[in-house]
């Protein structure tokens, strides 16, 4: 046995003592409820691993304000309530349920005909949102609007202008990229506000988009990545990875992102069991983190190594790793291998940390408030190549580090509420609660707060 | 990036250049404290780093309230580390009189600065009395020293009766390695100078040790070599400049570890410890 935590029942969502136990080298949750039987998931698939990156973790940081009470207790009382160990890097805002897409997978169970509970916020809604995570946060340095899809919505522009106005550095737009190949005008649009699109992007095979997202879309993303490449608008590729599906694509998406003007870093997510997914997924068959990682190095061994991946250490360090690479067209270096940031980001073996101004550099790029490109990211890798002894004037080469993220978001069947407990990725709701993303979308909070907003701001409304 | 008042300078090591003695162990020295050369090595200054370190105490058997003395100790990591984890004496001598300064600051703010000491000091005329140490240490310096027969009689001199001598180097067999990889740059690396394992144990023998123990480390020996390369191409695509005076190009140094891992991974090239008793 490696730990013993709580869950839920996946079912009827009541908490559940849980044990973590190492299986086949895999580590897998257990618990058993009295109603529904026992339940269990993979949730690292290397055990050792799981084992050794515990030491990635970074005590947590207090928000500035949380906005609920303990009551029921963990995970019934989010808000950001008293019990959570962690203020929030990055904050999420779904704009919308509405889509153009009738994706098989889609966790947010959006899509393009009659949306039950749907909804569409109102620029004033998304105001006061952004303004709860001002004050939550702050100086809140990431938000991202998401949906739905948010680029259908007719004000997003102005929504993402006040996201901007309000100082935070990094404002993304989370989008399937058919309105930036259809709209000329969009792709300007954004560059003008200054927005980072994080675009869907998860893979070539016509099998593979049309299993996760119904139909061929390769033509469209290129368009779209031409029209932000033209426009200057920054883009990390987001793919959602499902065992059997794309895994053997994670390679060829990391080359094509390198080598394309406008990608500045890649998001992998295995596919969460929530919302809609493939009605054979096997719980105990999930992709985890570890796996993407394995299969990138698999894939691009001239480039990466496993251990090129380190835990983001502000989550629970089995959530996120990512790396940085140094690439001139030719020759591509991940940042670890030139700097030793496992020295600087491990807070539990407490070895000698060399320079704090760098442990601080490093904390902002291995986190969940960073996307490659961006300006924040820029001045840390700069701030980091400064203490390897680089002439200032290659610091600019080094700040245009790419990044590679690897992102497991848990589910109703993986749900750890001591992991949960140090979530830093929350959607911001239009009462102004954070609620931590994993527990969104795997207690109940989504199916709650749509149809709150479905009353509240039908679909339609504001279109 | 200075190589160092004292010292001829990385620029010494121009293709092909043969260095008197004393030229050959300033510009060792220089080289191990210059910034970049420190940063390419990983701040490990030999396979393994601290790992390599605390196996070859083990193998000598060095034990808390012995006397060590570290010969080339460099920035002091290893006679640091033998004071704080072994609770020993410790006496660091080397070349460099910058480094000793740099090595006296780092004992003290370890907390060892009173069992900890460091001297300027050459390998092979030893600032210390007859028969005072327990265990003496040369970590990957032995293959550079010019006078290696000299060097082992200091390290008898300075050991007590049934003290032991504590050595990782890199080990090469002569004569089979590539042109790049041997003159006076290679020297420097450790890489030109160094001698076959049963050229080490000679050399030992015929100075009055009997050897106990040996262990090669053929993957750190690797592994070290393989940073190297990535901190290199790192450089590279940068934009990096050489230091100033540095004898190779990055492509030239490059190709340099590329021929070394190949070596390594023929068997012609490694990295041993050797444990030897008075």
């Amino acid at each position: 046995m490696l730990g013993a935590t709580e869950s839920i029942c996946p079912r009827c969502r009541r908490v559940l003592d849980a044990q973590l136990v190492e299986r086949a080298g895999r580590v897998v949750l257990r618990r058993s409820c009295p109603d529904h039987g026992a339940f269990e998931a993979v949730v690292y698939g290397d055990a050792r691993r799981y084992a050794e990156i515990q030491r990635f973790d970074k005590p947590g940081e207090e928000p500035r304000e949380r906005q609920t009470e303990s009551i029921d207790g963990c995970p019934h009382d989010c808000g950001i309530c008293p019990d959570h160990a962690q203020h929030t890097c990055l904050g999420i805002i779904e704009v919308n349920t509405a889509c153009n897409l009738d994706c098989p997978i889609c966790f947010a169970d959006s899509g393009s005909g009659h949306q039950e509970h749907g909804y569409s916020l109102s620029l004033e809604q998304v105001e006061s949102m952004l303004d709860s995570f001002v004050r939550a946060e702050g100086a809140p340095e990431s938000v991202q609007l998401s949906g739905g899809e948010p680029s259908i919505h007719p004000q997003i522009l102005e929504m993402l202008r006040a996201a901007r106005d309000r100082d935070i550095p990094l404002v993304m737009l989370n989008t399937n990229g058919i309105r930036l190949a259809r709209d000329p005008r969009f792709a300007p649009a954004l560059a003008e506000i200054g927005v980072h699109v994080y675009l869907q992007f998860d893979g070539f095979e016509d099998s593979t988009q049309k299993a996760i997202r119904g139909r061929p879309l390769t033509e469209e993303k290129l368009r779209a990545l031409e029209r932000c490449a033209e426009a200057g608008v920054g883009v990390s590729l987001a793919a959602a990875v499902e065992r059997g599906l794309n895994e053997h694509e994670v390679g060829a998406i990391v080359r094509f992102g390198v080598e394309h003007p406008a990608v500045t870093g890649v998001f992998f997510q295995p596919v969460t069991h929530s919302g809609r997914f493939r009605p054979d997924s096997d719980p105990l068959d999930k992709l985890t983190n570890s796996d993407v990682i394995e299969a990138v190095a698999a894939q691009l061994p001239e480039w990466f190594r496993t251990d090129d991946f380190v835990p983001v250490p502000c989550c629970s360090p089995t959530c996120r790793s990512a790396t940085f690479a140094l690439y001139d067209g030719e020759d591509l270096v991940p940042l670890p291998r030139l700097v030793d940031v496992e020295q600087y980001l491990d807070y539990v073996t407490n070895r000698a940390v060399p320079d704090l101004d760098v442990r601080e550099a490093l904390e902002g790029l291995w986190s969940a408030k960073a996307a490659g490109g961006s300006a924040p990211v820029a001045e840390r890798l700069e701030c980091v190549a400064c203490a390897t002894a680089m002439p200032p004037e290659l610091r600019e080469v080094a700040a245009r580090g790419f990044m590679i993220v690897v992102q497991d978001f848990q589910d109703p069947y993986t749900l750890d509420l001591r992991k949960l407990r140090k979530c830093c990725v929350a959607e911001i709701v239009p009462d102004g609660r954070l609620i931590p993303f994993c527990a969104y979308n795997s207690v109940g909070y989504r199916e709650q707060v749509r149809l709150e907003a479905s009353r509240a701001a039908p679909a339609g409304a504001s279109r | 990036m200075s190589a160092g008042a004292a010292g001829p300078g990385l620029a010494s090591l121009a293709d092909g250049a043969k260095l008197d003695d004393e030229s050959l162990k300033a510009c060792c020295a220089d080289a191990y404290a210059n910034p970049a050369v420190r940063w390419l090595l990983g701040e490990e200054l030999h396979p393994g780093g601290a790992a390599t370190t605390r196996r070859t105490l083990e193998l000598a058997g060095l034990r808390a309230g012995e006397r060590l003395l570290d010969v080339a100790a460099g920035s002091g990591a290893s006679a640091i580390l033998a004071g704080r984890e072994l609770g020993v004496e410790a006496l660091g001598v080397e070349y460099g009189e910058g480094a000793v300064e740099g090595a006296r600051a780092d004992a003290a703010a370890a907390g060892v600065g009173a069992s900890v000491g460091f001297l300027q000091g050459d390998a092979e005329g030893l600032p210390v009395e007859d028969g005072s140490f327990d265990v003496v240490l040369c970590e990957c310096s032995l293959c550079t020293f010019p006078d290696k027969a000299r060097a082992v009689a200091e390290f008898r001199r300075a050991l007590r009766p049934g003290g032991r001598l504590a050595l990782s180097d890199v080990v090469a067999e002569a004569g089979t390695l590539p042109p790049q990889l041997s003159g006076a740059m290679a020297t420097v690396a450790c890489v030109g100078g160094a001698l076959p394992l049963p050229g080490y144990e000679e050399l030992l023998t015929a100075g009055g040790f009997s050897v106990a123990r040996r262990e090669l480390l053929g993957e750190d020996a690797d592994l070290f070599a393989r940073g190297i390369e990535e901190r290199l191409r790192g450089a590279r695509l940068l934009g990096i400049a050489p230091p100033e005076g540095a004898p190779l190009g990055i492509e030239q140094a490059i190709e340099a570890v590329r021929l070394a891992r190949r070596a390594i991974a023929d068997g012609l090239l490694g990295y041993a410890i050797i444990v030897a008793e008075v």
